[in-house]
């Protein structure tokens, strides 16, 4: 019996060893691969340093072929030669040229989003830009992109200028910098805001809609502007980058106007002066960074037609939102959070029972959290709410207002998304991703995607519990 | 015949503790090697910039404003230019994490930022270590980091503190 025992121990010390034995293979295996590894390195490292002169001279004296020895050695295809030429040729003034382009695909199981995406899905989301920049002068740069975005009813893809910049340099000693930028500027507020169409600097296809509504996008997108900026070393602790504009806003397009005044009106909106400004503090290690921002927006309404009773009277209207941005980066892990606050203040002129001395206050937040599985694959969960109203977060008191009009449309005052993706990395210039959300309510659908019938004062067909999938392709240089 | 089979279970089990042992020692004498070897390659790196570069010590945050591409000019007033090789490269990844102490995905972010605002500029990109070395030794105010081994005198090495 205790034979027994010993032998069924020893046998279990022996399929112990055994396990042992292969971790101890696996670990040798990658041991030697990676010895294996260092010696391969080494001795090119050493080949290459012992025909370090010879290589020399040739590069000294032909910069080009050196340039194109090196990328037939990564046997790129016909495309990444000629950019790697493009990205390695000494040009004057240090131009460089970059661009983008992507293509999403777009399915929900109600309601619409760029284009008509609950019929089967669409391809309409396209956004493409190619932009250039200039350091004519040490001090001075100028940069300028084109944008085309073909995005639903909102965007037609129609190229138009998106930023264009004198930047100078005023002071600048070390880690201190100040400046002055002059231009169309894309607004700074939050952290995406700046860059919210370049699918690689998106944590998603659809960026969190609660702070970067894509209905008002053109309003918030750029403007033109004078800003001074600065970068200011926090004692040993991290750097405080500062900008601040006197802005005028572009408001002349359809979807701000139907985001502000609830329909495509017949007049305009006037652009006057606005101030936006923000704050963002890193560490050195740029493992933590901290932002405010805040604009302050007015605009006011240009009415065409004064004696047409559907038409608004001359009213302004102010919105000031402000955005705290939090975020933490690890080797894999990033956590970002964002909340705004939107006070909105329409004045006594408009005419309309609807908008007259109207003023509330949005709030919108989101978590997310970005993991890095390996550099080419990662993922992303977010949980992302908007309130058009804080102080009424249903919609109800809403609703008391006008039963009759907008009973059952409560969810157009609010929505909560809940999303997951997932992004693969293929090369650093190409990427696809794909993406799932779950939606409860309507608060950032577009009007114009959703249209509201005209007689009623109804959307025409919106659900307040949806899905929405979508796919996406990037391609970058 | 139990007790036979016992001492023959007992001595294979032996030999196996042996030869485990001796697998042992030589996994753990490859793995201090590796590290030896990865220590070894570590510090075999330099910041390097053009000998026309007036700057002989920089300071980490000064050097990191560089690589962040917010600093763009030496303190005589010239032109800073930024060479890297590409993200997925090991000196690149090394020099981020140990020199600049940021991860290089952070970097990406940083110049993805600056050059799709139209605020700034993206370093420039080199495919080998032959190339950076050309490419610093003939641009003027050039900045990058070479392997030790690839450094000659067309290049000097900056002091980082």
């Amino acid at each position: 019996m205790k034979m027994l025992t010993c032998s069924r121990l020893s046998s279990y010390f022996s399929s112990s060893v055994r396990w042992l034995g292969k971790g101890v293979a696996v670990l040798w295996v990658i041991g030697a691969a990676s010895v294996q590894a260092q010696q391969l390195d080494q001795p090119q490292k050493q080949s290459e340093s012992a025909q370090a002169p010879v290589k020399w001279v040739q590069a000294k004296d032909l910069p080009a072929e050196a340039t194109e020895a090196g990328n037939t050695k990564e046997k790129p295809g016909v495309v990444s030669t000629v950019l790697n030429w493009w990205h390695s040729t000494d040009r004057p003034g240090d131009l460089q040229i970059h661009g983008f382009v992507s293509q999403a695909y777009i399915t929900t199981s109600d309601n619409d989003v760029f284009g008509n995406s609950d019929k089967g899905g669409s391809f309409g989301l396209t956004e493409a830009g190619l932009n250039a920049s200039l350091r004519p002068l040490p001090r001075l740069q100028l940069s300028a992109q084109v944008l085309s975005r073909r995005a639903g009813e909102g965007n037609s893809g129609m190229p138009r200028l998106d930023y264009a910049i004198f930047d100078y340099r005023l002071y600048s000693q070390e880690v201190n910098q100040f400046g002055i930028r002059v231009g169309r500027l894309k607004n700074p507020f939050g952290f995406y805001n700046e860059t919210r169409d370049v699918a690689f600097t998106r944590p998603s296809i659809m960026l969190p809609q609660s702070i970067y509504f894509d209905r008002t996008r053109n309003l918030g997108l750029s403007s033109d502007s004078v800003q001074l900026y600065g970068d200011t070393a926090v004692s040993d602790w991290g750097t405080l980058s500062t900008q601040f504009g006197v802005t005028l806003p572009v408001v002349n397009n359809r979807d701000t106007e139907s985001s502000l005044l609830g329909l495509v009106r017949p007049g305009e909106l006037n652009r006057e002066i606005s101030y936006i400004g923000r704050g963002i503090f890193e560490t050195n290690d740029k493992r933590l960074r901290l932002g405010i921002s805040g604009i302050w927006l007015n605009t006011s309404y240009d009415p065409k037609k004064l004696h047409s009773p559907l038409e608004l009277g001359p009213g302004s209207l102010e919105f000031t939102p402000v955005i705290f941005s939090a975020q933490y980066n690890s080797e894999r892990w990033t956590l970002t959070s964002e909340y705004a606050i939107r006070p909105f203040s329409y004045d006594r002129n408009f005419k309309s029972t609807k908008l007259n001395g109207q003023h509330f206050v949005g709030e919108s937040y989101y978590f997310q959290g970005e993991y890095r599985f390996t550099p080419k694959w990662e993922g992303f969960l977010r949980y992302d709410a908007l309130f058009i109203d804080r102080s009424d977060r249903d919609g109800s008191d809403w609703i008391a207002k006008d039963p009759a009009g907008r009973s059952g449309l409560g969810h157009s005052r609010f929505a909560k998304d809940i999303a997951v993706g997932i992004r693969w990395n293929v090369t650093p210039a190409f990427m696809l991703r794909a993406e799932y959300h779950h939606v409860n309510g309507t608060g950032w659908l577009s009007g114009l995607d959703n249209p509201i019938d005209l007689k009623t004062g109804r959307p025409i067909d919106t659900h307040q519990y949806w899905d929405l999938f979508a796919i996406q392709a990037s391609y970058r240089f | 015949m139990n007790l036979f089979h016992f001492s023959l279970q007992a001595q294979f089990s032996r030999h196996c503790f042996l030869k485990t042992r001796a697998c042992l020692c030589f996994a753990l004498t490859l793995c201090l090697w590796v590290v030896a070897v990865e220590v070894r390659a570590n510090d075999h790196y330099e910041i390097v910039t053009n000998p026309g570069v007036n700057e002989k010590t920089l300071s980490v945050n000064s050097l990191r404003s560089i690589f962040s591409m917010r600093l763009k000019t030496w303190s005589d007033g010239t032109k800073i230019r930024v060479f890297v090789l590409s993200d997925e490269d090991q000196l690149h990844q090394i020099v981020s994490k140990e020199k600049l102490n940021v991860f290089p995905y952070q970097l990406r972010s940083t110049w993805d930022r600056l050059v799709f605002s139209g605020t700034g500029q993206a370093p420039i990109k080199v495919n080998s270590s032959e190339e950076m070395l050309a490419r610093i030794a003939t641009t003027p105010g050039a900045i990058g980091y070479l392997w030790r081994a690839n450094i000659n005198e067309n290049v000097n090495v900056l002091e980082i503190k």
